[in-house]
């Protein structure tokens, strides 16, 4: 079969389609879009640091570039250097798969207040993202609105002394930033009771490990259904480690009402199931779900679409992974999702072959090829340091230098 | 030998494996590969050589595809007792209380149907620092030769 599929985001999403539509048609021009120079998305800017063997998906994804023959369009903006409409003109099918990047705001008064941060915009600077802020200061007692996997990997990280971290890939910077953090106490808290709280029990269960934590459990509370009372189980034994000073409490069934505080946040106002409660802290870090990055009208092309459930927007045009369903569901699922829109893809593919492809993209000079990527990744893994298994290149100016100097002739 | 690999897999780290262990013995055997949720108890044949390959998810249990297959073995109970196979398991020691528990339920669950099994289950840690193949190939070469005894004996 032939064809030409664009896929826009080359984060996990993207990567296992073009597997997927790759594996059961072979002969696809598949190309991978992304804002980045860098490909994998998610798995290198989403993974924690300290999780490298989630991270081990990425050696499928290289294998998708060099053995199935996708190819690889880094530092590409849709709407910036090229549209969504002039990709539509020149291929025959075009998949957004950009995923869900920014933090979903806490849309309560003092919500926008400084000291309030949210957790994509903290991990990416902690990951050295190149469009990444400052990492902030956040006093002695930061408190965790959320209670999903994205807040606990926050709170471990956050928990972690300097040495737990050897074998990640955490940068120089943020090593620095976490071991100097000063954090004295890290209250974390969740709207639901225990029992329904988004967290994986894996995730729990890794906490216990923590070498330099004393952990409180309040109000993990009870259910009758065994896959609640797991959860219940798990998240109630961490209550009571005691293997160094840095505080954690976990809180349940909190709904937060407002941040408090005159020039930045000092406590969050909660409702309780009873009455309010207002916990005190240093800062307060949002980890409540991602919304769409704003290139792209998402809202209005899934409200529009022919088939959302399948993925299906409009002839020619497909979406998957969190940019369809929204900032729920793991890597594996999101390459389930990918398997099937696969099959809808080959399904409804008519092939056109007066369609230019990936030939429009040859005009822009500042686009990185896998080759590119290949040469940024060889860098990244020989500069790390001891305890280290990558140096990640934190700005897109080294990244592009890295990935267009030429191997010297021999 | 005639080898049929049988994969369970959640991420695709399991199928890649198990795709490039049947690239390595392709040659010297007769390989087929099959994904755990394609795999009927009832397909079993004494005359191969099963290689197991599997991961763990979640909370220590067995990968997405696996579990149709565990569900098919519990419902029909099939006499494997002629049956040989090996195992190979992938984990993440950085969740060490479940570390390899798919790998383990899923030899459990054919040595409970009488399955034999040839060598040690052998684990490869995704944060360690070994690669998966490095481990898999010799353990395939390691099994197979235990086997050509075994199968050997049964015929």
């Amino acid at each position: 079969m032939s064809g030409k599929i664009a896929i826009v985001g080359a984060g996990p999403s993207g990567c296992f389609l073009a597997q997927a539509l790759l594996k059961a048609a072979p002969g696809l021009e598949v190309d991978l879009i992304d804002r980045l120079p860098v490909p994998y998305g998610l798995v290198r800017y989403g993974v924690a640091a300290d999780h490298q063997g989630t991270k081990a998906v990425s050696r499928q994804f290289a294998r998708v570039f060099e053995r199935q023959g996708a190819q690889f369009f880094g530092n590409v903006t849709l709407g910036a250097d090229v549209t969504l409409e002039t990709l539509r003109a020149a291929y025959d099918a075009v998949v957004l798969a950009a995923g869900l990047s920014q933090d979903r705001p806490l849309a309560i008064p003092g919500g926008d207040l400084p000291g309030v941060h949210g957790a994509g915009t903290l991990t990416r600077a902690l990951y050295d993202h190149p469009d990444a802020c400052a990492l902030p200061d956040l006093g002695p007692r930061p408190l965790i609105v959320g209670n999903g996997n994205v807040a606990i990997d926050l709170l471990r990280l956050l928990a972690k002394t300097p040495e737990e971290m050897t074998g990640s890939d955490l940068g120089a910077g943020p090593g620095e930033w976490l071991a100097g953090s000063g954090i004295e106490e890290i209250t974390i808290t969740g709207r639901s009771p225990a029992a329904q709280a988004k967290f994986d029990t894996v995730m729990i269960k890794e906490l216990a490990k923590l070498a330099g934590v004393s952990i409180r459990v309040i109000g993990a509370g009870a259910s009758d259904d065994p896959v609640e009372q797991k959860k219940i189980e798990a998240v109630q034994a961490l209550d009571g480690i005691a293997t160094g000073p840095r505080r954690i409490t976990f809180r349940f069934g909190l709904t937060p009402l407002a941040v408090e505080g005159e020039t930045s946040a000092e406590a969050v106002r909660f409702a309780t199931d009873q009455d309010e409660e207002v916990l005190s802290c240093s800062s307060v870090l949002t980890a409540i779900g991602f919304g769409p990055a704003g290139d792209l009208p998402r809202d209005v092309l899934l409200a529009d679409a022919r088939d959302a459930e399948a993925g299906a927007l409009a002839p020619g045009l497909y979406a998957t992974g969190w940019f369809r369903r929204g900032p729920r569901g793991t890597i594996p699922e999101n390459r389930a999702d990918a398997q099937a829109l696969a099959a809808r893809i080959l399904d409804d593919l008519k092939s056109d072959p007066d369609k230019p492809g990936r030939a429009i993209l040859a005009d822009l000079a500042e686009a990185v090829d896998y080759t590119g990527w290949t040469r940024i990744d060889a860098h990244e893994t020989e500069a790390a340091p001891e305890g280290r298994c990558r140096a990640k290149i934190a700005t897109r100016a080294e990244m592009l230098r890295r990935a267009r100097q030429e191997e010297r002739p021999k | 030998m005639k080898i049929t690999i049988l994969y369970g897999t959640e991420t695709g780290n399991a199928e890649m494996l198990a795709e490039d262990i049947q690239a390595e013995l392709e040659g010297e055997n007769e390989v087929d590969c099959l994904n755990l949720s394609d795999m009927s108890p009832s397909d079993f044949d004494a005359s191969r050589f099963f290689l197991l390959v599997c991961s763990t998810y979640g909370d220590g249990d067995l990968p997405a595809s696996a579990q149709p297959f565990a569900e098919a073995m519990n419902a029909e109970k099939p006499d494997l007792s002629a049956i040989h196979f090996a195992i190979f398991g992938l984990g993440d020691s950085e969740y060490d209380e479940t570390f390899n528990h798919g790998p383990k339920k899923l030899a459990e669950l054919m040595l409970a149907h009488g399955a034999r099994q040839i060598g040690e289950r052998v684990a490869h840690d995704a944060s360690g620092d070994d690669m998966a193949e490095d481990l898999a190939f010799p353990w395939a070469e390691e099994v197979i030769a235990q086997a050509g005894e075994a199968l050997g004996e049964a015929a």
